[in-house]
């Protein structure tokens, strides 16, 4: 661990606090205190740790004075007192301090006994709290002070590489964009597989993207049943519990922190394209190929040079910055805590950027001794600009794709500095072509969103440990949408830009989800026995309002609304709600704090599910054996704390849409007759009201393990969760006029080992602590439909299958077995409907001696799995008197991505810029190439536009996330500042990868959106994500 | 003190949680069955929204031409070497199309899609009183589009699952295949329901089945059939329309369902979604704005895709001489500075690109007669025949003389050439060459002729055609394997 600089101080209760932070840098220099020296009694001795080694750096002081002193190289200190009868206070980093009184001795040697402070410390988990000593379930906090120095908008990305079991993807570099969370492989057929975020014991609508991570006290994630199932249905994926700062007691206090940096894309990973010459070598060889003449521009390829880099020209140097202060009062009977925030991100694409206010207040009033009544308030207010950047060239956006794509040969640049609307050159350009490096400029696409998160509860303790708790929570949010594509910007190509093409689209979207809990907690000890018991009731209801309107035909860029579209589309608006009532109960026992035993059950009451089925029940079973308190192991001095455990439960997961068990018929689908316009409809669904939740059972065994006095800390983990049920939008014969029928089939088994390693390697005057995780998941499907025992998924070209008997979400694809070399070769070789002399060659893997495009025909097999084997995350950090060293890494190991990009940037068309490697394609039987692409003359269908092996490549990667060097100045003398610490750090800095893409931590769908569970790994090109330099101060005020 | 104020807080909540139906929300952008089908006003629009899928049949890049024109020698595709984004309706054309092919799985999907809302609509009909002529009217045009759906199933796929209840459970969502007997039996019983159910043209909405469509219908189910006698009796109770005497105006849009339209998809141009887009589809492709607007006059954008439906040299030879029914078909334009044929029947003025208001023709009275003159032939009456060709041919609107045909086989070969260029372009002549057994030996000749010169079919120098195209030529579709798959009972 680091050295914790946050060490708080008094200002009396005064509001110095602005007047101090703008002191801040003359403080820093002046004010050398003075005090007196009375030499009266001197005390000397030794410090050492109960492992012996001697500890340099002990700050020994006086209780109730002044002096202070820390202890040399070889552990020495000496100390000068005014009374014998003195108490001494050692205190030093990772230990417990340790108050020895002087009884009039001159020497004294001292023992400091190591903190296991993180096995006693209270974790928040699902209706109250806990400690790693005492709990039975597999949990992780992290403490978000040991995240603060990394530079990002989300607390999430701040916690890639430190939780066993989770992964957590940055698809995107996107700036506001949230990351993917997957705790224990979580997977869903056809629902989100994100966990439950609950903020404040609020189970919120969403994610906590937006949310400061400066607001954070910690995080706690749940990873077991016995840890989630009091969330019942919505558990199914693990529960993030993240915890607010509350006023901390006795202390008034100030802080504050900033930071500010620079994003850049780095060199490696951008796609290998060709340059000016050698794409126009390229084109010339394709007329060539053809036998037609070649068009002038393209005679003389050397003239280009290197021509002109695209993509380079949409990037920039982006700076980022942080600003965050807090304040901490604590009077009597109140106490508060308000964090407030700025941050700003502008992003490495141009014209992207994301910005966040934020406050949040936390305040707690002691009406007497028996009731507390708290309120947490949280506004947020976002900005958010993101210009069509991701996807694929013929998706939703894909600017950054079709750049790739533009020929070399041009310029995107006038020559006096302006940018041209299009570029569409004759004898070069085979569509019109649009200027993306204008039109990322032009393009809006602004979110605006404010949220406010609140909290207010009583609690009631009538007698001791008796509380009785109600609360009322509301989460309320706004996100107002504005898209103008003005008449100088297109998203696609062969779409010129026009007043005809410029389109509008505005969306506004709220809703509010509020919750009632009411709760009763009492525990009570009985001699050796430990009773804790829990009981409530809860009522959630959400509803939404979505709106849309859209225009296109602008005659004039300068009016962004719908007053300026010649054409105007119908508005839409969409309700949606939900409600969800819910008992739960816990009980928790322990006999001696050495066996542990608890038992919880949730019911839920849904109005998602059927009407023949409304209710669920989600219990669970969790029991621990604390040996290390046992006396067989009590006295074995390398043990210092050892725990088995294992869980069994059952949880839920009901995001299978509001409405879903209805036969819903919908209106609209009118019929012109003549010249009038009949209303219609059409039912378009199939009810089902006995839908209900996927359930998932989930056992764990593990272990907590703490070696030489807690400096090594090891956790184990297994899980095996089977999941059954499983929502489902079962795809049916369309002969029955609908599509898909909503229902509860299959079942899929996931199981993995989690292991964590905490260890103080070096405790002395140099620290270094080791924070290892690593997590081995797997899956395999028991079950799926009575219809179909195979289920294929498609996002644009790329297949996968789920399939019985194996892993969910399989590459399915054929295998490419060269190109057809010559006539001998084409005559000899299975071919299919596309297959020419040149063309690329795929294996006929049914021997039927054609080759066939179909899932079920016999050609494609698997050939790739998106799920790594495992993934881990590593942390070491140095610290050396007054400097700190952080390194973080996470990475995988063991997955597939299907570069799916590769459909433009291999196109053999020749109509668009293509990998430099294409150069060694077909040409002839004389010149074949390197056999990996075929001719550019006919039939390239088959080269792109049927997933095959040349696609998939390994994912595997080792990212050096953060690497922090922090110095913190002395300033224990100084009357104002508590502490002052400087940072720089580089976010993002390696990335160790085969993986020939932009970002190894890739997945999206065609429109750059995140993928469902079941199209994880493809490649469809989204925005990089950069390497961040910053520069941080941290100010702690007395 | 505090303590009631504590009880008052718990009170309150709990309260609102006894609030009755707290956890039953019906959705409120839509309705649910179960409130749904009570009065005439639901049945009535349920019955328009039958004819929704109709629109996507006929229209885009998966419409019925592909199957039923394009298929055939009178149309094909322009290669596009610079996207390829597309290929799927050119693989309808060469004949390398599998049970893959997203053309024909349209039209699967589609069908079934009219039929499942048909059956959502007769099923309850019967059980809520309302007037009988409204509840005859609709449960007419629901046999009718149940027939005709049927119709265009059996002719394109053969033996085909027969639905004739709104599938409920996942188990109703798939059931074996039906005979083709079995489902022309089935058609032939819903198309006569509809002839009788049904009001004439004179008394219904304009652009709805008619008794007349219905009776249409059944006179070419019994045509496929080759029972001519039935088709000659049905296909006689076919009055009340007359051809309209400029060919161009048969499909002018200003002229929806004229004299001479028995029944006809309807289309609408505008914002809501119900409009056409034939010309654009059919449109040669790449072609610059400016090109397009030397069409239809009005501001476009280039357009790079492909072109699709281009009348091939064949068709345009087929026209004779004087026939101007080949101007009104056919035009040329100008794309990438290279005069192209293209289908003229469905370009009209419209005011937005992409946005038009043109039908598309199913039934005219045209071919009702030239049914009438094949049914009448086959049955060896060829001077009857002639009378009925000659009104079509003979016409004033077509500027040719009578046919001098005689005698059977002679007459027969008139009347198909006939059909080919009165009916061009109106997806009739792949099913014709089925039903007469001609398709083998017309596309193989068809295939001969095109890969033996590429460049006359719009190929650009230096691409060859697959070495698979035209060598087997099936006269149906396979079912969707996507299909295949989830029926058990297949």
């Amino acid at each position: 661990m680091r050295i914790s600089t946050s060490i708080y101080l008094k200002t009396k209760g005064r509001p110095h606090y602005l007047i101090a932070l703008f002191a801040l840098a003359i403080s820093l220099f002046i004010s050398q205190p003075l005090w007196a020296q009375t030499p009266a009694f001197t005390v000397s001795g030794k410090i050492s740790s109960t492992m012996g080694e001697t500890l340099p750096g002990v700050s020994v002081s006086v209780k109730g004075g002044q002096n202070v002193t820390t202890s040399d190289a070889n552990g020495s200190y000496k100390i000068t007192l005014s009374s014998q009868t003195a108490t001494l206070v050692f205190s030093y980093v990772g230990f417990k301090s340790l108050e020895v009184p002087v009884s009039n001795r001159t020497s004294i040697n001292v023992q400091l006994v190591e903190d296991s402070k993180a096995l006693d410390d209270v974790v928040v988990v699902a209706y109250g709290s806990t400690t790693q000593r005492s709990s039975t379930g597999a949990l992780q906090t992290v403490n978000a002070k040991e995240l603060q120095d990394i530079p990002a908008a989300q607390i999430t990305q701040k916690l890639q590489g430190k939780l066993a079991g989770v992964q957590i993807n940055q698809a995107s570099g996107k700036p506001g964009q949230g990351l993917q969370v997957r705790i224990r492989g979580g997977a869903s057929i056809s629902t989100g597989a994100g966990p439950l975020y609950v903020v404040d014991g609020f189970p919120i609508a969403g994610d906590i993207s937006n949310i400061n991570p400066d607001e954070i006290e910690n995080i706690t994630v749940l990873k077991d049943a016995a840890s989630t199932s009091l969330y019942g249905s919505r558990a199914a994926f693990g529960v993030v519990v993240v915890t607010t700062k509350a006023a901390k007691s006795g202390q008034t206090n100030i802080s504050a922190s900033v930071y500010t940096g620079t994003q850049q894309v780095p060199q490696k990973g951008r796609p290998d394209m060709m340059n000016g010459t050698e794409w126009a070598q390229f084109k010339k060889e394709y007329y060539e190929d053809l036998g037609q003449p070649v068009p002038v521009p393209l005679q003389n390829p050397t003239q280009y040079g290197e021509g002109y880099d695209w993509y380079d020209a949409m990037l920039r140097s982006a700076p980022l910055t942080n600003y965050s202060i807090s304040l901490n009062t604590n009077k009597e009977n109140f106490s508060s805590s308000i964090v407030a925030g700025y941050f700003k991100q502008d992003g490495v694409l141009l014209n992207s950027g994301y910005e966040r206010f934020s406050v949040r207040l936390n305040s707690l009033f002691k009406v007497n001794d028996q009731i507390k009544v708290g309120f947490n308030l949280a506004p947020t207010h976002t900005v958010n600009n993101s210009p069509s950047t991701d996807g694929m060239f013929f998706g939703g956006g894909g600017l950054i794709n079709n750049a790739l794509l533009t020929p070399p040969v041009l310029n995107y640049q006038n020559p006096d500095g302006s940018y041209p609307v299009t570029v569409t050159t004759a004898g070069i350009t085979a569509f019109p072509t649009p200027n993306w490096v204008r039109s990322i400029q032009d393009i809006t696409n602004k979110s605006k969103d404010n949220r406010i998160l609140s909290n207010g509860y009583v609690e009631y303790e009538p007698i001791s440990k008796l509380v009785l708790k109600s609360s009322i929570n509301v989460d309320f949010a706004q996100s107002l949408f504005h898209s103008f594509q003005p008449s100088t910007a297109s998203r696609a190509f062969a779409s010129t830009p026009s007043p005809l093409s410029a389109g509008l689209f505005d969306s506004n979207y709220q809703y509010q989800s509020w919750l009632s809990e009411n709760t009763v907690n009492y525990s009570k000890q009985i001699n050796d026995h430990g009773f804790d018991v829990l009981a409530g009731f809860t009522k959630q209801k959400y509803r939404s309002d979505y709106s849309t309107i859209s225009g296109s035909n602008y005659p004039d860029d300068r009016i962004e609304t719908i007053a300026g579209a010649l054409i105007k589309n119908n508005s839409t608006s969409d309700i949606q709600e939900w409600s969800l009532t819910s008992f739960l109960a816990r009980l928790n026992y322990n006999y001696k704090g050495k066996y542990l035993f608890a038992a919880s059950i949730r019911r839920d009451g849904s109005s998602r599910f059927g009407s023949a089925n409304k209710w669920g029940n989600f219990p669970s079973v969790s029991a621990g054996w604390v040996l290390s308190q046992e006396s067989f192991l009590r006295d074995l001095k390398l043990v210092s704390f050892f725990k088995i455990r294992g869980s069994y439960g059952v949880t839920g997961n009901n995001n299978i849409g509001n409405y879903t068990q209805y036969a819903t018929v919908s209106s609209g689908v009118n019929s012109p007759f003549g010249s009038t316009t009949a209303s219609g409809v059409a039912v378009t669904n199939l009810g089902n009201d006995v839908l209900g939740w996927e359930t998932t059972k989930q056992l764990d065994l593990g272990i907590d393990l703490s070696i030489l006095n807690n400096r090594i800390n090891f956790t184990y983990d297994y899980y095996s969760k089977k999941t059954s049920d499983l929502l489902f939008s079962l795809a049916v014969p369309r002969e029955s006029g609908f599509s898909s029928f909503t229902g509860n089939v299959g079942e899929i088994k996931f199981w993995g080992h989690e292991f964590a390693i905490n260890s103080n390697n070096l405790v002395g005057k140099f620290k270094w602590n080791t924070n290892f995780n690593i997590a081995f998941s797997d899956n395999k499907v028991l079950a799926l439909s009575s219809l179909s025992d195979r289920l294929y998924t498609g996002n644009g070209t790329a297949r996968s299958i789920t399939q019985v008997g194996q892993r969910i979400g399989q590459f399915w694809g054929l295998i490419q077995d060269g190109v057809y070399k010559d006539q001998a070769d084409f005559n000899s070789s299975p071919k299919s409907v596309n297959s020419q002399v040149g063309t690329i060659k795929f294996r006929d893997l049914n021997g039927d001696g054609v080759i066939k495009y179909g899932d079920e025909e016999g050609d494609r097999t698997v050939i790739g799995n998106p799920f790594p084997k495992f993934v881990f995350g590593l942390t070491n950090s140095f610290t050396y008197k007054n400097f700190d060293f952080t390194v973080v890494a996470s990475g995988s190991y063991g997955n597939d991505i299907a570069r799916m990009m590769d459909e433009g940037t291999t196109n053999l068309d020749g109509v668009f810029n293509v990998l430099k490697e294409v150069k060694d394609r077909w040409r002839s039987p004389q010149n074949p190439g390197a056999g990996k692409y075929g001719k550019t003359t006919a039939s390239t269908g088959d080269d792109r536009a049927q997933f095959h092996t040349r696609f998939v490549q390994d994912g595997s990667y080792l990212t050096i996330k953060n690497i922090t060097l922090g110095y913190s100045l002395p300033v224990e003398k100084l009357k104002v500042l508590k502490s002052v610490r400087f940072y720089a750090s580089i976010q993002q800095a390696f990335v160790f990868t085969n993986y020939d893409g932009i970002n190894p931590e890739i997945g999206t769908d065609l429109n750059g959106n995140a993928p469902n569970s079941l199209s994880q790994g493809l490649d469809f090109s989204a925005y990089p994500v950069p390497r961040t330099f910053t520069f941080g101060l941290n100010v702690n005020f007395k | 003190m505090n303590k009631n104020i504590f009880w008052a807080i718990i009170l309150m909540v709990s309260l609102g949680a006894c609030k009755k139906g707290f956890l039953e929300i019906p959705a409120k952008t839509a309705l649910s069955t179960p409130v749904f089908f009570k009065t005439e006003s639901d049945f009535q629009q349920a019955i328009n929204g039958a004819y929704a899928p109709l629109r996507g049949l006929y229209g885009g890049q998966n419409g019925a031409w592909a199957m039923g024109e394009q298929r055939s020698d009178n149309t094909t595709y322009k290669y596009n070497p610079n996207d390829r984004g597309s290929i799927q309706s050119e693989y309808i054309k060469d004949f390398t199309d599998d049970a893959n092919n997203p053309v024909s799985a349209n039209k699967y999907f589609t069908d079934y899609s009219i039929i499942a809302r048909v059956n959502q609509v007769l099923e309850p009909i019967d059980g809520i009183d309302f007037g009988a002529a409204s509840k005859n009217n609709i449960k007419g045009q629901a046999y009718f589009l149940r027939a005709f759906a049927y119709f265009d199933l059996v002719q394109y796929f053969g033996q085909v699952p027969l639905h004739l209840k709104p599938a409920k459970t996942l188990d109703e969502t798939s059931l074996p295949l039906s005979s083709v007997e079995n489902v022309y039996a089935q058609i032939i019983a819903d198309a006569k329901q509809a002839a009788t159910l049904l009001p004439n043209k004179a008394s219904q909405e304009a652009g709805r089945a008619t008794s007349g469509a219905a009776k249409t219908l059944l006179g070419n189910v019994y045509m496929v059939l080759k029972r001519w006698a039935d088709a000659e009796a049905i296909l006689k109770e076919v009055t009340g329309y007359s051809l309209v005497s400029d060919y161009n105006n048969v499909f002018n849009p200003s002229q929806k369902n004229n004299s001479e339209s028995v029944f006809e998809i309807q289309y609408k141009e505008g914002n809501e979604g119900l409009s056409s887009n034939f010309f654009y589809t059919f449109l040669i492709q790449p072609i610059s704005a400016a090109e397009i607007t030397a069409i239809t006059g009005i501001q476009e954008v280039p357009r790079t895709i492909q072109g699709f439906n281009l009348p091939t040299p064949d068709i345009i030879a087929a026209y004779e001489a004087n026939d101007k029914r080949k101007d009104a078909s056919i035009g040329y334009l100008t794309a990438g500075g290279v005069s192209y044929p293209y289908i003229k029947k469905y370009s009209h003025p419209h005011a937005v690109t992409n946005n038009t208001n043109d039908n598309w023709p199913v039934y005219r009275y045209a071919e009702v007669l030239l049914f009438l003159a094949e049914a009448v032939n086959e049955q060896n009456r060829p001077g009857d025949a002639l009378t009925y060709l000659n009104m079509v041919r003979a016409n004033p609107r077509t500027g040719l003389t009578a046919s001098l045909a005689s005698g059977q086989t002679a007459v027969r070969d008139a009347i198909q050439n006939e059909r080919r260029v009165e009916l061009a372009f109106e997806n009739k002549r792949w099913p014709d060459l089925v039903r007469t057994g001609k398709a083998d030996e017309v596309m193989k000749a068809f295939g001969i002729r095109f890969k033996a010169n590429p460049l006359n079919y719009y190929f650009p120098a230096g691409i060859t055609p697959s070495p698979a195209s035209y060598t087997n030529i099936r006269l149906l579709f396979p079912i969707p394997a996507s299909e295949v798959a989830l029926n058990p009972y297949f």
